[in-house]
Protein backbone atom coordinates (compact mmCIF):
# COMPACT_ATOMS: atom_id res chain seq x y z
CA UNK A 1 0.00 0.00 0.00
CA UNK A 2 1.59 3.06 -1.44
CA UNK A 3 1.39 6.02 1.70
CA UNK A 4 1.07 9.60 -1.51
CA UNK A 5 2.89 11.96 0.73
CA UNK A 6 6.11 9.81 1.24
CA UNK A 7 5.85 8.89 -2.09
CA UNK A 8 4.85 11.76 -3.88
CA UNK A 9 7.73 13.47 -1.90
CA UNK A 10 9.99 11.02 -3.10
CA UNK A 11 8.75 11.84 -6.97
CA UNK A 12 8.60 14.84 -6.57
CA UNK A 13 12.55 14.88 -5.70
CA UNK A 14 13.75 12.72 -8.75
CA UNK A 15 11.80 14.78 -11.00
CA UNK A 16 13.43 18.16 -9.99
CA UNK A 17 16.63 16.53 -9.28
CA UNK A 18 16.56 16.18 -13.77
CA UNK A 19 14.75 19.42 -14.05
CA UNK A 20 16.83 21.78 -12.05
CA UNK A 21 19.72 20.50 -14.50
CA UNK A 22 17.59 20.67 -17.65
CA UNK A 23 20.62 21.79 -20.31
CA UNK A 24 21.71 17.98 -19.33
CA UNK A 25 19.05 16.58 -19.27
CA UNK A 26 16.32 17.09 -21.67
CA UNK A 27 17.70 19.86 -24.04
CA UNK A 28 20.54 17.47 -25.60
CA UNK A 29 18.48 14.38 -26.80
CA UNK A 30 16.35 17.10 -28.15
CA UNK A 31 19.08 18.41 -30.06
CA UNK A 32 20.61 15.54 -31.15
CA UNK A 33 17.30 14.21 -32.91
CA UNK A 34 17.56 17.23 -34.41
CA UNK A 35 20.51 16.74 -36.21
CA UNK A 36 19.51 13.74 -37.11
CA UNK A 37 16.15 14.76 -39.23
CA UNK A 38 18.45 17.56 -40.55
CA UNK A 39 20.88 15.09 -41.57
CA UNK A 40 18.81 12.51 -42.67
CA UNK A 41 15.76 14.33 -43.69
CA UNK A 42 17.38 17.12 -45.57
CA UNK A 43 20.79 16.07 -46.85
CA UNK A 44 21.76 12.05 -46.84
CA UNK A 45 17.94 10.93 -46.80
CA UNK A 46 16.88 11.76 -50.42
CA UNK A 47 19.99 9.72 -52.00
CA UNK A 48 18.66 6.42 -49.38
CA UNK A 49 16.10 4.56 -51.26
CA UNK A 50 12.35 3.93 -49.37
CA UNK A 51 12.30 1.02 -46.66
CA UNK A 52 8.90 -0.58 -46.37
CA UNK A 53 7.32 1.64 -48.66
CA UNK A 54 8.39 4.09 -46.17
CA UNK A 55 11.20 7.68 -47.05
CA UNK A 56 14.27 7.10 -45.07
CA UNK A 57 13.72 9.79 -42.25
CA UNK A 58 10.32 8.81 -41.75
CA UNK A 59 11.32 5.27 -41.38
CA UNK A 60 14.20 5.74 -38.86
CA UNK A 61 11.72 8.71 -36.70
CA UNK A 62 10.35 5.70 -34.70
CA UNK A 63 13.96 4.69 -33.71
CA UNK A 64 15.31 8.04 -32.89
CA UNK A 65 11.96 8.08 -30.48
CA UNK A 66 12.99 4.92 -28.93
CA UNK A 67 16.32 5.90 -28.66
CA UNK A 68 15.87 9.66 -27.12
CA UNK A 69 13.26 7.45 -24.38
CA UNK A 70 15.05 4.25 -23.85
CA UNK A 71 18.77 6.50 -23.21
CA UNK A 72 17.30 8.78 -20.83
CA UNK A 73 15.56 6.43 -18.88
CA UNK A 74 18.78 5.07 -18.36
CA UNK A 75 20.69 7.33 -17.35
CA UNK A 76 18.08 9.31 -15.23
CA UNK A 77 18.12 6.33 -12.90
CA UNK A 78 21.96 5.31 -13.46
CA UNK A 79 22.72 9.19 -12.33
CA UNK A 80 20.00 9.01 -9.57
CA UNK A 81 20.88 6.29 -7.61
CA UNK A 82 24.77 6.25 -8.41
CA UNK A 83 24.96 9.73 -7.14
CA UNK A 84 22.67 8.89 -3.86
CA UNK A 85 24.97 6.11 -3.03
CA UNK A 86 28.13 7.76 -3.79
CA UNK A 87 27.39 10.85 -1.64
CA UNK A 88 25.23 8.74 0.81
CA UNK A 89 22.13 10.37 0.38
CA UNK A 90 20.72 7.32 0.14
CA UNK A 91 21.67 6.60 3.38
CA UNK A 92 19.22 9.07 4.41
CA UNK A 93 16.43 7.42 1.96
CA UNK A 94 16.82 4.32 3.97
CA UNK A 95 16.64 5.35 7.27
CA UNK A 96 13.34 7.14 6.53
CA UNK A 97 10.13 5.29 7.19
CA UNK A 98 10.01 4.26 3.24
CA UNK A 99 8.93 0.95 1.77
CA UNK A 100 11.47 -0.43 -1.03
CA UNK A 101 8.36 -0.70 -3.33
CA UNK A 102 7.85 3.34 -2.85
CA UNK A 103 11.72 3.76 -2.97
CA UNK A 104 11.86 1.74 -6.45
CA UNK A 105 8.57 3.28 -8.21
CA UNK A 106 9.75 6.67 -7.43
CA UNK A 107 13.14 5.98 -8.74
CA UNK A 108 11.84 4.09 -11.58
CA UNK A 109 9.08 7.65 -12.70
CA UNK A 110 11.63 9.58 -12.59
CA UNK A 111 13.26 8.17 -15.26
CA UNK A 112 9.63 7.06 -16.61
CA UNK A 113 9.09 10.83 -16.95
CA UNK A 114 12.05 12.56 -18.10
CA UNK A 115 11.71 9.46 -20.80
CA UNK A 116 8.71 10.52 -21.89
CA UNK A 117 8.95 14.30 -21.31
CA UNK A 118 11.91 14.20 -24.26
CA UNK A 119 9.87 11.42 -26.20
CA UNK A 120 6.95 13.67 -26.44
CA UNK A 121 9.19 16.76 -27.34
CA UNK A 122 10.77 14.37 -30.21
CA UNK A 123 7.48 13.66 -31.01
CA UNK A 124 6.49 17.05 -31.43
CA UNK A 125 9.21 18.09 -33.27
CA UNK A 126 9.09 15.32 -35.63
CA UNK A 127 4.91 15.87 -36.35
CA UNK A 128 5.85 19.79 -37.23
CA UNK A 129 9.19 19.29 -39.14
CA UNK A 130 7.85 16.22 -40.66
CA UNK A 131 4.55 16.19 -40.81
CA UNK A 132 4.92 12.31 -39.61
CA UNK A 133 1.77 10.91 -38.14
CA UNK A 134 0.88 8.00 -35.17
CA UNK A 135 -1.26 5.21 -37.11
CA UNK A 136 -1.78 4.02 -33.15
CA UNK A 137 -1.39 6.40 -30.52
CA UNK A 138 -2.71 3.93 -27.51
CA UNK A 139 -0.18 1.46 -28.94
CA UNK A 140 2.46 4.04 -28.99
CA UNK A 141 1.50 4.88 -25.59
CA UNK A 142 2.57 1.32 -24.52
CA UNK A 143 5.50 1.18 -26.38
CA UNK A 144 6.57 4.51 -24.21
CA UNK A 145 5.59 3.52 -20.84
CA UNK A 146 7.15 -0.12 -21.43
CA UNK A 147 10.40 0.62 -23.22
CA UNK A 148 10.77 3.65 -20.25
CA UNK A 149 10.26 1.35 -17.36
CA UNK A 150 12.65 -1.27 -18.64
CA UNK A 151 15.48 1.37 -18.85
CA UNK A 152 14.81 2.78 -15.52
CA UNK A 153 14.72 -0.30 -13.96
CA UNK A 154 17.65 -1.56 -15.77
CA UNK A 155 19.30 1.95 -14.95
CA UNK A 156 18.80 1.39 -11.29
CA UNK A 157 20.16 -2.22 -11.56
CA UNK A 158 23.26 -0.79 -12.88
CA UNK A 159 23.78 1.77 -10.37
CA UNK A 160 23.31 -0.44 -7.47
CA UNK A 161 25.76 -3.26 -9.29
CA UNK A 162 28.58 -0.43 -10.34
CA UNK A 163 31.62 0.03 -8.17
CA UNK A 164 33.10 2.99 -10.27
CA UNK A 165 31.71 5.65 -12.04
CA UNK A 166 33.96 3.86 -15.06
CA UNK A 167 31.98 0.59 -14.49
CA UNK A 168 28.69 2.44 -15.07
CA UNK A 169 30.20 4.16 -17.98
CA UNK A 170 31.23 0.54 -19.23
CA UNK A 171 27.73 -0.66 -19.26
CA UNK A 172 26.14 2.44 -21.38
CA UNK A 173 29.38 2.34 -24.17
CA UNK A 174 29.76 -1.50 -24.13
CA UNK A 175 25.63 -2.57 -23.99
CA UNK A 176 23.26 -0.14 -24.14
CA UNK A 177 25.23 1.88 -27.02
CA UNK A 178 25.15 -1.60 -29.59
CA UNK A 179 22.50 -2.10 -28.30
CA UNK A 180 20.59 0.71 -29.42
CA UNK A 181 22.70 1.17 -32.91
CA UNK A 182 22.40 -2.57 -33.58
CA UNK A 183 18.53 -2.52 -32.40
CA UNK A 184 17.20 -1.89 -36.14
CA UNK A 185 16.71 2.19 -35.57
CA UNK A 186 18.35 3.03 -38.74
CA UNK A 187 17.48 -0.03 -40.72
CA UNK A 188 14.92 -2.94 -40.98
CA UNK A 189 16.48 -6.82 -40.07
CA UNK A 190 14.99 -7.25 -43.07
CA UNK A 191 18.10 -6.06 -44.94
CA UNK A 192 20.66 -8.12 -43.10
CA UNK A 193 22.00 -11.73 -43.56
CA UNK A 194 20.35 -14.35 -41.73
CA UNK A 195 22.69 -14.87 -39.18
CA UNK A 196 22.43 -10.65 -38.12
CA UNK A 197 18.53 -11.36 -38.33
CA UNK A 198 18.70 -13.61 -35.59
CA UNK A 199 21.33 -12.04 -33.80
CA UNK A 200 18.98 -9.26 -33.74
CA UNK A 201 16.36 -11.03 -32.40
CA UNK A 202 18.11 -11.73 -29.49
CA UNK A 203 18.03 -7.97 -28.71
CA UNK A 204 15.33 -6.49 -26.85
CA UNK A 205 15.43 -3.38 -27.62
CA UNK A 206 14.69 -4.42 -31.29
CA UNK A 207 11.38 -5.15 -30.32
CA UNK A 208 11.04 -1.75 -28.69
CA UNK A 209 12.21 0.33 -31.89
CA UNK A 210 9.94 -2.58 -34.07
CA UNK A 211 6.80 -1.34 -31.92
CA UNK A 212 7.38 2.00 -31.89
CA UNK A 213 7.59 1.92 -35.68
CA UNK A 214 4.46 -0.25 -36.06
CA UNK A 215 2.78 2.04 -33.71
CA UNK A 216 3.47 5.23 -35.73
CA UNK A 217 3.55 3.98 -39.63
CA UNK A 218 1.99 0.69 -39.23
CA UNK A 219 5.11 -1.01 -40.54
CA UNK A 220 7.02 -3.86 -38.49
CA UNK A 221 9.62 -6.47 -39.20
CA UNK A 222 7.89 -8.61 -36.39
CA UNK A 223 4.15 -9.18 -34.80
CA UNK A 224 3.55 -5.79 -32.76
CA UNK A 225 1.71 -8.13 -30.06
CA UNK A 226 5.00 -10.01 -29.71
CA UNK A 227 7.20 -6.55 -29.59
CA UNK A 228 4.06 -5.67 -26.75
CA UNK A 229 4.99 -8.76 -24.56
CA UNK A 230 8.56 -8.56 -24.78
CA UNK A 231 8.48 -5.35 -24.21
CA UNK A 232 5.92 -5.74 -20.89
CA UNK A 233 7.76 -9.42 -19.16
CA UNK A 234 10.95 -7.27 -19.31
CA UNK A 235 9.52 -4.58 -17.93
CA UNK A 236 7.39 -6.42 -14.85
CA UNK A 237 10.73 -8.52 -14.51
CA UNK A 238 13.33 -5.62 -14.20
CA UNK A 239 10.86 -3.73 -11.76
CA UNK A 240 10.42 -6.99 -9.91
CA UNK A 241 14.26 -7.36 -9.63
CA UNK A 242 14.28 -3.79 -8.62
CA UNK A 243 12.18 -4.42 -5.44
CA UNK A 244 14.00 -7.62 -4.88
CA UNK A 245 17.53 -6.07 -4.48
CA UNK A 246 15.64 -3.01 -2.53
CA UNK A 247 14.02 -5.26 0.00
CA UNK A 248 17.41 -7.56 0.32
CA UNK A 249 19.58 -4.07 0.49
CA UNK A 250 21.83 -5.49 -2.24
CA UNK A 251 24.60 -3.16 -1.75
CA UNK A 252 22.53 -0.87 0.17
CA UNK A 253 22.85 -2.06 3.45
CA UNK A 254 25.88 -3.55 5.08
CA UNK B 1 -4.29 2.41 25.71
CA UNK B 2 -1.63 4.99 26.19
CA UNK B 3 -2.51 8.53 26.96
CA UNK B 4 -1.60 10.76 24.12
CA UNK B 5 -1.85 14.30 24.81
CA UNK B 6 -0.47 16.56 22.10
CA UNK B 7 2.17 18.81 23.83
CA UNK B 8 3.09 22.58 21.35
CA UNK B 9 6.00 24.45 22.21
CA UNK B 10 6.90 27.67 21.07
CA UNK B 11 9.90 29.84 20.25
CA UNK B 12 11.89 29.76 22.97
CA UNK B 13 15.22 31.71 21.73
CA UNK B 14 14.59 34.33 19.90
CA UNK B 15 17.71 35.30 17.81
CA UNK B 16 18.81 33.41 15.01
CA UNK B 17 22.20 32.53 16.52
CA UNK B 18 20.64 30.88 19.86
CA UNK B 19 19.97 27.64 18.80
CA UNK B 20 16.13 26.24 18.26
CA UNK B 21 13.01 25.01 19.42
CA UNK B 22 10.59 24.29 16.96
CA UNK B 23 6.50 24.30 17.93
CA UNK B 24 6.46 20.47 17.44
CA UNK B 25 3.98 18.16 18.84
CA UNK B 26 5.12 15.08 20.63
CA UNK B 27 3.80 12.11 22.67
CA UNK B 28 3.88 12.05 26.10
CA UNK B 29 2.95 9.42 28.52
CA UNK B 30 2.42 9.36 32.37
CA UNK B 31 5.07 7.91 33.84
CA UNK B 32 3.92 4.64 35.19
CA UNK B 33 3.29 4.25 31.42
CA UNK B 34 7.00 4.46 30.10
CA UNK B 35 8.51 1.73 27.90
CA UNK B 36 11.65 1.72 26.88
CA UNK B 37 12.83 3.45 23.44
CA UNK B 38 15.45 1.33 22.17
CA UNK B 39 16.18 -2.14 22.95
CA UNK B 40 19.07 -3.92 21.78
CA UNK B 41 19.96 -7.68 22.53
CA UNK B 42 23.40 -9.57 21.57
CA UNK B 43 23.52 -7.83 18.70
CA UNK B 44 26.52 -9.08 16.68
CA UNK B 45 28.05 -7.93 13.66
CA UNK B 46 31.36 -8.80 11.77
CA UNK B 47 32.82 -7.51 8.78
CA UNK B 48 35.31 -10.36 7.19
CA UNK B 49 36.96 -11.23 9.90
CA UNK B 50 36.43 -8.02 11.93
CA UNK B 51 34.35 -8.21 14.56
CA UNK B 52 32.52 -4.72 14.55
CA UNK B 53 30.10 -5.77 17.64
CA UNK B 54 30.85 -8.55 19.83
CA UNK B 55 27.42 -8.85 21.60
CA UNK B 56 25.70 -5.51 22.52
CA UNK B 57 22.71 -5.50 25.14
CA UNK B 58 21.04 -2.04 26.07
CA UNK B 59 18.45 -0.78 26.78
CA UNK B 60 17.29 3.02 26.32
CA UNK B 61 14.94 4.39 28.77
CA UNK B 62 11.70 6.72 27.20
CA UNK B 63 13.23 10.02 26.87
CA UNK B 64 16.31 9.27 28.71
CA UNK B 65 20.07 11.11 27.32
CA UNK B 66 22.26 8.62 26.68
CA UNK B 67 25.54 9.22 25.97
CA UNK B 68 27.67 6.49 23.96
CA UNK B 69 31.57 7.09 24.03
CA UNK B 70 34.54 4.72 23.14
CA UNK B 71 37.96 5.02 20.53
CA UNK B 72 37.29 5.25 17.24
CA UNK B 73 36.76 1.76 15.54
CA UNK B 74 35.27 0.61 18.66
CA UNK B 75 31.84 -0.33 16.78
CA UNK B 76 29.64 2.73 17.70
CA UNK B 77 28.45 3.95 14.48
CA UNK B 78 27.96 0.03 13.08
CA UNK B 79 25.61 0.06 16.25
CA UNK B 80 24.04 3.74 15.54
CA UNK B 81 23.24 2.11 11.81
CA UNK B 82 22.26 -1.07 13.29
CA UNK B 83 19.51 1.04 14.90
CA UNK B 84 18.33 2.27 11.51
CA UNK B 85 18.81 -0.45 9.37
CA UNK B 86 21.39 0.89 7.68
CA UNK B 87 23.96 -2.17 9.12
CA UNK B 88 22.18 -5.74 9.12
CA UNK B 89 23.32 -7.76 12.50
CA UNK B 90 24.37 -11.38 12.03
CA UNK B 91 22.74 -12.09 15.41
CA UNK B 92 20.98 -10.25 18.22
CA UNK B 93 17.93 -7.63 17.59
CA UNK B 94 16.98 -4.11 18.11
CA UNK B 95 13.55 -3.03 18.62
CA UNK B 96 12.90 0.70 18.77
CA UNK B 97 9.83 1.43 20.97
CA UNK B 98 8.56 -2.13 20.75
CA UNK B 99 9.02 -2.90 16.96
CA UNK B 100 12.06 -5.13 15.68
CA UNK B 101 14.25 -3.03 13.30
CA UNK B 102 14.87 -6.08 11.18
CA UNK B 103 11.29 -7.15 10.67
CA UNK B 104 8.88 -4.15 11.36
CA UNK B 105 11.33 -1.86 9.44
CA UNK B 106 8.74 0.91 8.33
CA UNK B 107 6.88 1.46 12.01
CA UNK B 108 10.57 1.27 14.05
CA UNK B 109 12.04 3.99 11.31
CA UNK B 110 8.92 6.02 12.06
CA UNK B 111 10.13 6.98 15.57
CA UNK B 112 14.43 7.52 14.58
CA UNK B 113 15.71 10.67 13.27
CA UNK B 114 19.54 10.25 12.65
CA UNK B 115 22.28 12.64 12.15
CA UNK B 116 25.18 10.75 11.00
CA UNK B 117 28.94 11.08 11.79
CA UNK B 118 29.81 11.47 7.33
CA UNK B 119 28.07 13.95 5.77
CA UNK B 120 25.19 12.48 3.68
CA UNK B 121 23.18 15.31 2.01
CA UNK B 122 22.39 15.13 -1.48
CA UNK B 123 24.47 16.75 -3.60
CA UNK B 124 21.89 17.67 -6.24
CA UNK B 125 19.08 19.59 -3.85
CA UNK B 126 19.15 23.36 -2.41
CA UNK B 127 19.24 22.80 1.17
CA UNK B 128 15.34 24.28 1.63
CA UNK B 129 14.33 21.41 -0.41
CA UNK B 130 16.50 18.95 1.23
CA UNK B 131 14.09 19.68 4.63
CA UNK B 132 10.77 19.64 2.78
CA UNK B 133 11.54 16.48 1.28
CA UNK B 134 12.73 15.09 4.13
CA UNK B 135 9.32 15.97 6.28
CA UNK B 136 7.56 14.44 3.47
CA UNK B 137 9.01 11.28 3.77
CA UNK B 138 7.47 11.21 7.02
CA UNK B 139 4.60 11.66 5.85
CA UNK B 140 4.42 15.75 6.71
CA UNK B 141 1.99 17.76 3.84
CA UNK B 142 3.70 19.93 1.88
CA UNK B 143 2.61 23.29 3.28
CA UNK B 144 4.03 21.71 6.43
CA UNK B 145 6.66 20.36 6.07
CA UNK B 146 7.79 23.89 4.21
CA UNK B 147 6.76 25.89 7.34
CA UNK B 148 9.16 23.28 9.93
CA UNK B 149 11.64 23.77 6.95
CA UNK B 150 11.38 27.60 7.38
CA UNK B 151 11.56 27.31 10.97
CA UNK B 152 14.33 25.22 11.41
CA UNK B 153 16.64 26.57 8.72
CA UNK B 154 16.13 29.84 11.11
CA UNK B 155 16.62 28.44 14.03
CA UNK B 156 19.91 26.98 12.89
CA UNK B 157 20.87 29.54 11.14
CA UNK B 158 21.26 28.16 7.68
CA UNK B 159 18.08 30.50 6.11
CA UNK B 160 20.18 32.62 4.17
CA UNK B 161 21.48 29.60 2.55
CA UNK B 162 18.49 28.01 2.11
CA UNK B 163 18.96 28.08 -1.75
CA UNK B 164 22.63 26.66 -2.00
CA UNK B 165 23.48 23.06 -2.35
CA UNK B 166 25.63 21.37 0.63
CA UNK B 167 29.25 22.84 -1.05
CA UNK B 168 28.35 26.06 -0.14
CA UNK B 169 28.09 25.13 3.89
CA UNK B 170 31.07 25.19 5.80
CA UNK B 171 31.60 21.71 8.03
CA UNK B 172 29.81 23.13 10.92
CA UNK B 173 27.02 24.61 8.75
CA UNK B 174 26.64 20.63 7.40
CA UNK B 175 26.71 19.66 10.56
CA UNK B 176 23.67 21.96 11.76
CA UNK B 177 21.76 20.92 8.48
CA UNK B 178 21.72 16.99 8.94
CA UNK B 179 20.70 17.99 12.68
CA UNK B 180 17.77 20.23 11.25
CA UNK B 181 16.86 17.21 8.71
CA UNK B 182 16.53 15.33 11.73
CA UNK B 183 14.16 16.87 13.08
CA UNK B 184 11.84 17.21 10.46
CA UNK B 185 10.11 13.86 11.46
CA UNK B 186 9.68 15.18 14.79
CA UNK B 187 11.36 11.53 16.13
CA UNK B 188 10.90 10.23 19.49
CA UNK B 189 14.29 9.33 19.37
CA UNK B 190 17.12 11.46 18.13
CA UNK B 191 20.39 9.81 17.20
CA UNK B 192 23.29 12.05 17.39
CA UNK B 193 26.81 10.67 15.96
CA UNK B 194 29.41 13.02 16.54
CA UNK B 195 26.89 16.49 16.16
CA UNK B 196 29.26 18.71 17.84
CA UNK B 197 32.51 18.04 15.49
CA UNK B 198 33.28 20.68 13.92
CA UNK B 199 31.42 23.27 15.42
CA UNK B 200 32.98 25.96 16.88
CA UNK B 201 32.81 26.53 21.44
CA UNK B 202 29.45 28.51 20.87
CA UNK B 203 27.92 26.91 19.45
CA UNK B 204 28.35 23.92 20.57
CA UNK B 205 27.13 25.33 24.12
CA UNK B 206 23.92 26.55 22.22
CA UNK B 207 23.90 23.07 20.65
CA UNK B 208 23.54 21.40 24.19
CA UNK B 209 21.46 23.66 25.26
CA UNK B 210 18.66 23.17 22.38
CA UNK B 211 19.82 18.93 23.25
CA UNK B 212 18.49 19.64 26.83
CA UNK B 213 15.08 21.57 25.85
CA UNK B 214 14.61 18.38 23.46
CA UNK B 215 15.04 16.64 26.70
CA UNK B 216 11.94 18.77 28.40
CA UNK B 217 9.92 17.27 25.70
CA UNK B 218 10.68 13.06 26.45
CA UNK B 219 12.49 12.56 23.50
CA UNK B 220 14.99 9.76 23.76
CA UNK B 221 18.55 10.99 22.51
CA UNK B 222 21.25 9.27 21.85
CA UNK B 223 24.41 11.02 21.35
CA UNK B 224 28.02 9.62 20.42
CA UNK B 225 30.82 12.43 20.66
CA UNK B 226 34.13 12.63 21.21
CA UNK B 227 33.80 15.52 24.03
CA UNK B 228 33.91 14.11 26.91
CA UNK B 229 32.72 17.04 28.76
CA UNK B 230 29.64 16.95 26.73
CA UNK B 231 29.06 13.10 27.81
CA UNK B 232 29.75 14.23 31.17
CA UNK B 233 27.35 17.44 31.73
CA UNK B 234 24.87 16.53 29.76
CA UNK B 235 24.20 12.77 29.90
CA UNK B 236 21.34 10.52 32.23
CA UNK B 237 23.65 7.38 31.58
CA UNK B 238 26.87 6.75 29.61
CA UNK B 239 27.93 3.40 27.81
CA UNK B 240 31.40 3.03 26.97
CA UNK B 241 31.71 0.34 23.96
CA UNK B 242 35.52 -1.12 23.30
CA UNK B 243 36.08 -3.75 20.71
CA UNK B 244 32.23 -4.20 20.04
CA UNK B 245 31.10 -4.54 23.71
CA UNK B 246 29.65 -2.45 26.21
CA UNK B 247 32.30 -2.27 28.70
CA UNK B 248 30.65 0.16 31.34
CA UNK B 249 27.25 1.26 31.42
CA UNK B 250 26.08 3.58 34.12
CA UNK B 251 25.27 7.01 34.96
CA UNK B 252 28.59 9.81 34.73
CA UNK B 253 29.17 9.84 38.62
CA UNK B 254 28.53 6.09 39.08
CA UNK B 255 31.20 5.30 36.24
CA UNK B 256 33.15 8.01 38.13
CA UNK B 257 33.28 6.48 41.38
CA UNK B 258 33.34 3.26 40.16
CA UNK B 259 36.24 3.94 37.83
CA UNK B 260 38.60 6.88 38.27
CA UNK B 261 39.80 6.27 41.77
CA UNK B 262 43.53 8.09 40.24
CA UNK B 263 44.64 9.84 37.86
CA UNK B 264 46.44 8.18 34.94
CA UNK B 265 48.23 9.43 32.25
CA UNK B 266 47.46 8.07 28.41
CA UNK B 267 49.69 6.67 25.78
CA UNK B 268 50.71 10.58 24.95
CA UNK B 269 51.92 10.99 28.46
CA UNK B 270 49.64 13.56 29.10
CA UNK B 271 48.18 13.63 32.73
CA UNK B 272 44.11 13.22 33.31
CA UNK B 273 42.39 14.55 36.02
CA UNK B 274 41.08 11.92 38.24
CA UNK B 275 37.65 12.48 39.25
CA UNK B 276 36.65 12.77 35.79
CA UNK B 277 34.52 10.64 33.06
CA UNK B 278 37.66 10.89 31.05
CA UNK B 279 39.94 9.05 33.30
CA UNK B 280 36.99 6.44 33.57
CA UNK B 281 37.28 6.23 29.49
CA UNK B 282 40.89 5.84 29.88
CA UNK B 283 41.29 3.26 32.94
CA UNK B 284 38.96 1.11 30.87
CA UNK B 285 40.35 1.55 27.44
CA UNK B 286 44.13 2.17 28.33
CA UNK B 287 43.02 5.74 25.75
CA UNK B 288 41.83 8.90 25.61
CA UNK B 289 38.87 10.21 23.31
CA UNK B 290 40.81 13.43 22.70
CA UNK B 291 43.79 11.97 21.57
CA UNK B 292 42.65 10.61 19.01
CA UNK B 293 40.78 13.43 17.68
CA UNK B 294 43.12 15.82 17.65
Amino acid sequence: MIRWIPFASLIQQEVFRFWRLIRQTVFPPIITTLLFILIFGYSLGSRIQEISGLSYIVFIIPGLLAMGVTNNAFANTTTSIYMAIFDRSMDNLLAAPLHPFELVLAFALGGIVRAILIGLIILMVAILMLHVTVAHPLLLGLYLLGSATFFSCWGIISALRAKTWDSLATTTNFVITPMTYLGGVFYSIQLLPPLWQKISLANPLFYMVDGYRYAMTGVSDVSWNISLAITGVLSFSFFGLCIYLFRTGYRLVR
Amino acid sequence: MPLSVGLQRSCLFKTVNEILFSFRTVTVKSSFEKMNAIEISGLKKSFGDVEALAGIDLTLREGEFFGLLGPNGAGKTTLINSLVGLVRPDNGSVTIFGHDIQRTPFEAKRHLGLSPQDVNINTFMPIEKILQFQGGFYGLPWGASKKQAQKLLEQFGLWDKRKGGRHQLSGGMQKRLMIARALMGSPQVLILDEPTAGLDVELRHELWTFLDALRAQKVTLLLTTHYIDEAEQLCDRVAIIHHGKIIACDTPAQLIAHHSASGVKNSKNRFVRPGSLEAVFVNLTGQTIAEEHT
